[in-house]
């Protein structure tokens, strides 16, 4: 890799291009020099939504070139959690910033009006986008793949929705068809720079410096990916097939956390979802693997006229939109997530702040004054849609609230035992126990997604293990993630991306690394980050689980308030280990 | 040497993945990308998983090959269209004069990438959309 980074200033308009080889020489790419490049050009003290403050993505060596590694890493100061903001997403965003020639997109400043950035190789131009202000995130992709897509090349088309503009700390930045920077408000961080969109496209293709090499791993890669069972789960049920399962074990969270089983489970199964909704897979570029299930949702708005949308499903979303709130009809899970998507809210942060809400309305911390005459309960999803119509109307501070995440709204109005978030961030669906809980509270994104806690918590049901070696695992997946993350591949396949493949694909690309060195970045990317959090004044003492959470029954009991301390300690001497 | 008939066979089964894309710049062209690709899948956007895969058609008298004013792209022998790369004057008549958009532009070579009907893209389609077959009648479109 040339270590090719464009930095645009929103403010002046300009950009330019610094090549900075020795950077990603060191820390490979993605999610580690993303991580660097937030040390260099951010300030952890900073306020989030400041024009200095930058948003920087990062792709990695394998992305576009061997299968799956499909993902972009957004790094940011978080305007949810005010650390350490990291997101990632697929789509065609990895493929475009690749054929760009770009490794690492640096922004900083912010426009007059609002606009948006088209970069076509090592261009790039500021265009107005009054025209389109306000306007869904699926509409922006209609009118600027129209508006940019003239040329008949492949573009990628990154975009914040209303919720963005609004600067909701909740508001996530979509890319392409249906994949997001879900988490931790990247959308109100574009937002506050008056950037409505990116369109990203590029001319370049690489020759291959060992084409035989390359040829021989892609194709195991490619074996692993199509024909093993590594990623078979990911196409046919998707992450859908953990509804029943995790709701067998006590682990899907039920009516804000209140429990793990939920009596509606069966109904909103991935099973239920393919039989009667899904229509289509689809994928990011270059995974063949296809793990987008896109479901039908077709409404009577008229009697004998119908609407028909399609909209994405997955595990985390049928959690946040359905057993959370008591809804056991996918028609109702597929509204809500259509007019989320639409606003370009994170579906997790939403659904656990809808949850609060109901739960603060059902012991009287909130009124039919605070919510303007809606009644909230669980399972009313016609309340639900209210409430949704008015956040995106903002039609109240009640309502203007809710879109700043529980946190926000617990410390404002009461409940704050019941607002379920760690670190401000609400977590995914997990109700497995106190491995999961660590994930939440030390991973550096408070992200599901940074270790494989839920995973270990479900595995204690079959083959009970010593705490120390619970706490060991986990934060050897936490630092196993920073090599994939900074490869960037899609960690559905991890399964397919060992350290043996990893070093031949490398190998094959003639950059010079070993396990050792590996091992050693994975490490340091780890304790960067945490670094990185501590400055921004995330501090491991004040960890704070919600009240609620240990009086619940999880997959593994309840959580023991001296055993999550000790682990917490362990966690932190181990990443130093 | 007559070559095969590379057809589109389940269109409704593509995923959009642009694995054949790759292939086709990986195998033939020995570039990381897709962007030497002859071929080419196309997404509709709003209509969410909508793809369109243009390949060459192979045709008994190839419009890109007539547009081509200087004789650089001809009808190849055996089916297809071949490239004499040294006559090609970047004009891009041929891509526009083929109307399903299959006849690929070489960005950074400015040339066209007329497809060799190999069946590297359809070794790497994960999903059957596209077949290579000794006889037209034996690959139809559906």
């Amino acid at each position: 890799m040339n270590g090719a980074i464009l930095h645009v200033d929103m403010t002046t308009g300009t950009h330019r291009m610094i090549d900075d080889p020795e950077l990603f020489g060191e820390f490979l790419g993605g999610t580690a020099v993303a991580t660097e490049l937030l040390f260099r050009h951010g300030d952890p003290k900073g306020d989030p939504l400041a024009p200095e403050s930058p948003v920087i993505f990062a792709i990695g060596p394998f992305s576009s070139l061997f299968p799956v590694a499909t993902k972009t890493v957004a790094m940011f100061k978080s305007p949810l959690s005010g650390e350490l903001g990291e997101s990632h997403a697929g789509g065609r965003m990895a493929m475009s910033l690749h054929e760009a020639g770009i490794e690492a997109l640096v922004i900083t400043g912010r426009a007059e009006k609002l606009s948006y950035l088209v970069i076509e190789n090592d261009s790039a131009e500021l265009k107005s986008a009054s025209t389109f202000r306000g306007q869904s995130a699926a509409a922006t992709e209609r009118i600027l793949r129209e508006a940019e897509g003239k040329s008949g090349r492949k573009v990628s088309i990154l975009r914040i929705g209303p919720a963005g503009e609004r600067l909701s700390p909740m508001a996530c930045a979509t890319v392409d068809g249906s994949r997001h920077f879900g988490r931790l408000g990247l959308g109100a961080v574009l937002g506050s720079k008056n950037l409505k969109a990116i369109v990203i496209s590029g001319t370049r293709t690489l020759p291959l410096a060992c084409p035989k090499e390359f040829k021989a791993v892609y194709d195991i890669l490619y074996d692993r990916v199509v024909k093993s069972k590594e990623m078979k789960k990911y196409h046919d049920l998707g992450t859908p097939a953990n509804v029943r399962p995790l709701s067998l074990i006590r682990g899907l969270p039920t009516r804000n956390f209140s429990q793990g089983n939920f009596e509606g489970a069966e109904a909103i199964s991935g099973e239920r979802f393919a039989k009667d909704f899904l229509v289509q897979h689809t994928a990011c570029a270059h995974c063949q693997c296809g793990c987008i299930h896109m479901a039908e949702l077709r409404e009577e708005f008229a009697p004998y006229h119908y609407s028909t949308n399609r909209v994405s499903y997955d595990y985390e979303l049928i959690y946040a939109m359905g057993s959370m709130l008591s809804l056991s009809s996918p028609e109702d899970i597929l509204k809500l997530l259509l007019f989320t998507e639409k606003q370009g809210w994170d579906a997790i942060s939403l659904g656990c702040t809808l949850a609060w809400a109901t739960e603060s309305f059902l012991h009287g911390v909130l009124s039919l004054d605070d919510t303007g005459g809606v009644s909230l309960s669980f399972g009313d999803c016609g309340a639900y849609l209210e409430v949704l119509e008015r956040m995106a109307k903002g039609e109240s501070e009640f309502y203007r609230d809710l879109e700043m995440g529980c946190a926000f709204c617990a410390k404002k109005r009461g409940g704050l035992e019941w607002a379920i978030q760690y670190g401000g961030v609400e977590p995914g669906g997990y109700m497995t126990g106190e491995n999961f809980a660590v994930t939440c509270l030390l991973g550096v994104r408070h992200s599901h997604l940074d270790d494989n806690g839920y995973s270990i918590d479900q595995n204690l049901l079959n083959a009970p293990k010593p705490l120390e070696e619970q706490v060991r695992a986990q934060v050897k997946e936490a630092r196993w993630r920073m090599v994939l993350n900074s490869l960037v591949i899609c960690l559905f396949a991890r399964g397919v991306y060992d350290e043996e493949i990893i070093l031949q694909g490398l190998d094959a690309l003639g950059a010079k690394w070993d396990a050792g060195k590996l091992r050693e970045l994975a490490a340091k990317a780890l304790l960067r980050k945490h670094e990185w959090k501590r400055l921004c004044g995330f501090d491991p003492a004040a960890l704070v689980v919600p009240e609620k959470m240990y009086t619940v029954q999880t997959s593994t009991g309840m959580i023991d308030r001296e055993s999550l301390q000790q682990r917490i300690h362990l966690y932190l001497e181990e990443i130093r280990r | 040497m007559t070559v095969k008939y590379l057809r589109v066979v389940n269109r409704d089964q593509c995923i959009g993945c642009f694995s054949c894309m790759y292939a086709c710049s990986r195998m033939v062209h020995n570039a990381a990308g897709s962007g030497k690709a002859a071929l080419r899948v196309k997404a509709y956007t709003g209509v969410e998983g909508a793809f369109s895969i243009r390949v060459c058609a192979r045709c008994e008298e190839p419009d890109c090959a007539a547009a081509c004013p200087t004789g650089a792209l001809t009808k190849a022998p055996g089916g297809g269209v071949r490239l004499k790369k040294e006559l090609c004057i970047s004009c891009m008549a041929c891509v526009k004069a083929c109307a399903i958009g299959a006849l690929q532009w070489d960005e950074e070579e400015k040339r066209p990438l007329p497809c060799i009907h190999c069946g590297q893209c359809v070794k790497y389609c994960p999903n059957n959309v596209l077949a290579l077959c000794e006889k037209e009648e034996e690959c139809e479109p559906r």
